[in-house]
């Protein structure tokens, strides 16, 4: 039987892409030495030794924003499949090759960018570097495998839905940004999946996944003169191509209030997400912006958990979040609640958010939250696969060394009256968008209060929102 | 940011597996452990690392919900809630608030087996972190309104990882009818009617029953030296008395004679399988075989069951297995996610063929070794961070009986043989040892029909 614990912050949407990092004093990420090879490839290589491990993390500049619409999910099935078929090995041969080492080839699609990640022990680095640039450089998309890997995702999509909390986040989005910019799913759903095919992944392969758009950390257990010389033997002759960037559609916060209620007739819980569009990555209010989210559902202690958890027991879990990405991202409250307490969280959960509005936060809610960030952060730049991913995200989005090496003090910068202004400026306070899953016959009539503008889905129904047009 | 508890319960259910497994000595010697026993009977584990300025620190004690009874399962899981909702010194909601504002976290497991708090911490809280921890180990605050508070908590927990979670639906079902005479048959969180009826006394016995400090053994591991911690520990636990450990439980599981079925209906976009196999306690020695066992056939899209089910006859999105730490004999659990509109039994067809194969012919070289890899890459995934080695020595130390254990761990591993796979497959997996517990989605049924 599964163990069970003192407390969850709600799923997965609290994966920080952006490492919003902040430090100790003693904290420094370690020294790490940048080379553009002459096709345009970025290499990022950061010795790191202790454990006998190298992490390679590749970040090509293209995700799911580039995924035509109808066919969302391209850029995440594309990545997928780089593994399952190669100019040298057959998917079943890679899968032996890359298991027979202990380590990992995975590859994915967010958003914004697109993901290949190896891990391997430092005895099978050279075995592991081949596999690596194998399936980054020589993938051959067989059409079995297309096929395969297209009938498993639209189940993937399907069984998701049978557990509302993991795709409140996707319904969420969704209805934020109505179905543009982040608002398309970057796991595609049960229709566009079915209008994807093997030519249309080949084209977006060859179009994006160029030397010059891509990012290669390679972190962990080596010598950095001997890897680097290895790096170029491999990858120094793959012939560079132009890539033309593309835009992420700039989607201003949405005016006035809106609610999306997901009927799943057999849900005993309602679970809802509140709030609106939000800041992108980089922001210069970002330390701030995050200090006060610590205190307002960024914690244990914090206001939300406070009120809807420890003093009432209305919720398990409840958390705010934002996710900053090159353009505005979305912020949220996630909760959930039994159905017959549906109203009770949700209007506590808007109180605690016009309480921030109109009280702000104290000077020791902030010193409190200052001290609990310095103290979780070095944990988080621990193993050679988070310094990976820390250094070639941040070398996406334009960042650099001092989000980590300067944190400490940006921290200290943050005083109570810039707080206040944090408040008013990224946290949305009349316009806000709802996003419910629960059992519609019981809740439905209760949560018109929320909004003007009310919309209505069964689970079961193809897509997330808007409906996908039906061709 | 904090994991989510599937995460966690994950996190504890590899690391024994990984840890019998390899355990190199180049390994070994990168952590070496010291310990001492505390007069009142606590074991203490100290490991330095000074790679960053922080301490993870686990106390583990020997009660979980195999030491309830009926009419209070569960108790054990709230119980550890209750651990945060205040003592003497640190009133209800106090702990969470100075520890924060010192810069460190906390959370707690509970299983079947233990129940195990856990501090990540700057060194400088270090102080802070024992005196809280006496402080509730010793005088915990039984507040009236806070247990009527926390049961509404728990109760969403369970809608939460129960009631809305497939998975855990039928995971729980599949207990409960593998076992019907020993107290794994009941769910850690407890069944819902007992959640609601738990009293303020039960909560005491518990407390009695199962805190004393000669039943915990607490891990410390990062930027610490050995002395200072057994420095601390004088101060502050050694000082608290110890009484009698949790009655032992005595209840054996009778051999199974023959195969039992369930299914459960409800409404879902796709089936479910699950079938469990009992297996021995974690300190058995045929332990390292049937996790080499495991990994053959369901570790990696090269293993033999994500082959057959997933890329040859495209019947699952996945397959796998799993077999948590236990101190009494427990379940090896094989999860298959069939595709949508496929009969689970189908997928079961599948399993059983490459289970007799298994069975028939022994493994090769080459997965052998494979497996050993895996299990290599799996240790290090588990040492390379504090907090993953305070859970993984403490674990050790719990359910193998020594955390030293740990160094013999390449020499048992070793020493499996293409043999002993097939012997355990042949012992462990046969179809009267077995449960088989089906989802079929409602509606899929009457469309059917």
């Amino acid at each position: 039987m599964s163990m069970s614990k003192k407390y969850s912050f709600v799923l997965i949407l609290l994966v920080l892409i952006f490492p919003a990092a902040i430090s100790a004093q003693s904290i420094h990420i370690p020294p790490h030495e940048k080379v553009i090879f002459k096709n345009g490839l970025t290499v990022l290589l950061l010795e790191k030794h202790g454990v006998p491990i190298v992490n390679f993390a590749a970040l090509v500049k293209t995700g799911a924003a580039a995924d035509p619409v109808g066919e969302e999910g391209l850029a995440s099935i594309t990545a997928q499949l780089l593994r399952k078929g190669t100019q040298k090995r057959t998917a079943q041969q890679f899968a032996a090759d890359a298991d027979f080492t202990g380590g990992s080839v995975e590859a994915d699609a967010g958003a914004d960018f697109s993901t290949v990640q190896g891990e391997f022990l430092n005895k099978d680095l050279a075995r592991g570097l081949e596999l690596f640039s194998d399936a980054l450089m020589h993938p051959v998309f067989p059409q079995a495998e297309v096929d395969k890997l297209l009938a498993q995702s639209l189940d993937g999509v399907r069984a998701a839905k049978d557990e509302a909390r993991s795709v409140l986040g996707t319904y969420y989005d969704a209805y934020l940004f109505n179905g543009n910019g982040y608002g398309r799913t970057s796991d595609g759903d049960e229709i566009s999946l079915t209008k994807i095919h093997r030519d249309t992944i080949v084209k977006f392969y060859e179009t994006y996944f160029a030397p010059g758009n891509i990012i290669l950390a390679v972190a962990g257990d080596f010598q950095t003169a001997e890897i680097k010389k290895k790096l170029e033997e491999v990858f120094g002759p793959w012939p560079s191509k132009p890539v033309t960037a593309v835009k992420i559609p700039i989607l201003p916060p949405v005016k006035g209030k809106k609610l999306l209620l997901i009927d799943k007739p057999d849900a005993t819980q309602t679970y809802f997400a509140i709030g609106n569009v939000e800041t992108a990555a980089g922001d210069p209010d970002r330390v701030a912006i995050r200090l006060v989210n610590t205190v307002f559902g960024g914690s244990f202690t914090s206001m939300l958990n406070e009120s809807l958890r420890v003093e009432s027991g209305l919720t398990y879990g409840v958390v705010s979040a934002f996710d900053p990405r090159k353009a505005p991202g979305p912020f949220g409250i996630y909760s959930y609640t039994k159905t017959e307490s549906t109203v009770q969280a949700i209007d506590m959960a808007l109180q605690i958010l016009q309480k921030l509005h109109k009280q702000g936060i104290t000077a020791e809610q902030l010193a409190s939250a200052k001290s609990y960030i310095k103290g979780q952060f070095p944990p988080s730049i621990e193993t050679s696969k988070q310094l990976a991913q820390i250094i070639v995200v941040n070398e996406f989005y334009g960042l650099d060394d001092r989000e980590i090496n300067d944190l400490e003090a940006r921290i200290d910068a943050v005083t109570p009256a810039i707080a206040q202004q944090v408040i008013q400026k990224h946290f949305p306070a009349d316009n806000l968008v709802f996003t419910l899953i629960g059992k519609n016959s019981e809740i439905s009539s209760a949560v018109q209060k929320y909004a003007e503008k009310q919309d209505a889905r069964l689970i079961s129904a193809p897509g997330f929102w808007p409906a996908p047009a039906q061709k | 940011m904090k994991k989510n508890w599937l995460q966690i319960a994950k996190l504890a259910m590899v690391c024994v597996a990984c840890l019998s497994c390899v355990g190199t000595p180049a390994a070994a010697q990168q952590f070496p452990v010291t310990e001492r026993t505390l007069k009142n009977g606590m074991k203490v584990l100290v490991q330095s690392d000074h790679s960053i300025p922080n301490v993870a620190l686990y106390i583990f004690y020997r009660i979980g919900s195999r030491n309830e009874r009926p009419g209070t399962t569960g108790l054990s899981h709230f119980f550890e809630h209750m651990m945060f909702n205040g003592a003497k010194k640190y009133g209800p909601g106090e702990l969470d608030k100075v520890m924060e504002a010192n810069g460190g976290s906390n959370n707690a497991y509970t299983s079947q087996n233990v129940t195990v708090y856990q501090d990540w911490f700057p060194r400088s809280a270090m102080p802070l972190i024992f005196d809280i921890e006496a402080d509730r180990i010793q005088n915990l605050n039984f507040d009236p309104q806070k247990i009527e508070s926390e049961r509404g908590v728990v109760a969403s927990e369970r809608r939460s990882s129960v009631d809305n979670d497939n998975g855990g639906l039928l995971e729980e079902q599949l207990w409960a009818t593998a076992f019907i005479a020993h107290p794994y048959q009941w769910p850690v969180i407890g069944w819902m009617s007992d959640i609601e009826h738990w009293t303020i006394d039960d909560l005491k016995h518990h407390f009695a029953m199962g805190y004393s400090p000669s039943n915990a053994t607490m891990v410390v591991v990062g930027d610490v030296t050995p002395e200072e911690i057994f420095q601390l520990c004088e101060k502050t636990i050694e000082p608290i008395p110890s009484h009698a450990p949790p009655p032992p439980v005595t209840t054996l599981e009778p051999p199974q004679l023959g195969e039992r079925r369930l299914v459960v209906h409800k409404p879902a976009e796709l089936p479910l399988l699950m079938m469990a196999y009992h297996v021995p306690q974690t300190n058995h020695p045929d332990f390292y075989a049937t996790n080499i066992l495991r990994t053959i056939l369901f570790q990696g899209e090269s293993s033999r069951m994500y082959q057959r089910l997933v890329d040859k006859d495209q019947i699952a999105l996945d397959v796998s297995s799993q077999v948590e730490p236990a101190f009494d004999p427990t379940l090896a659990i094989i999860v298959a996610q069939p595709k949508q509109a496929i009969d689970p039994e189908k997928c079961e067809k599948a399993i059983y063929e490459e289970l007799d194969r298994v069975k028939l012919s022994t493994i090769t070289d080459q997965e052998l070794e494979k497996a050993k890899n895996i299990r290599l890459m799996e240790f290090y995934h588990q040492v390379r961070t504090i907090n993953g080695r305070a859970n993984t020595i403490g674990t050790y130390e719990v359910f193998s009986g020594d955390y030293k254990k740990l160094f013999d761990a390449a020499k048992n591993y070793a020493a499996v043989t293409k043999e002993d796979v097939q012997r355990v497959a042949k012992t462990y997996f046969g179809a009267n040892n077995r449960t088989v517990a089906s989802l079929l989605p409602e509606n899929e049924e009457k469309s059917k029909q």
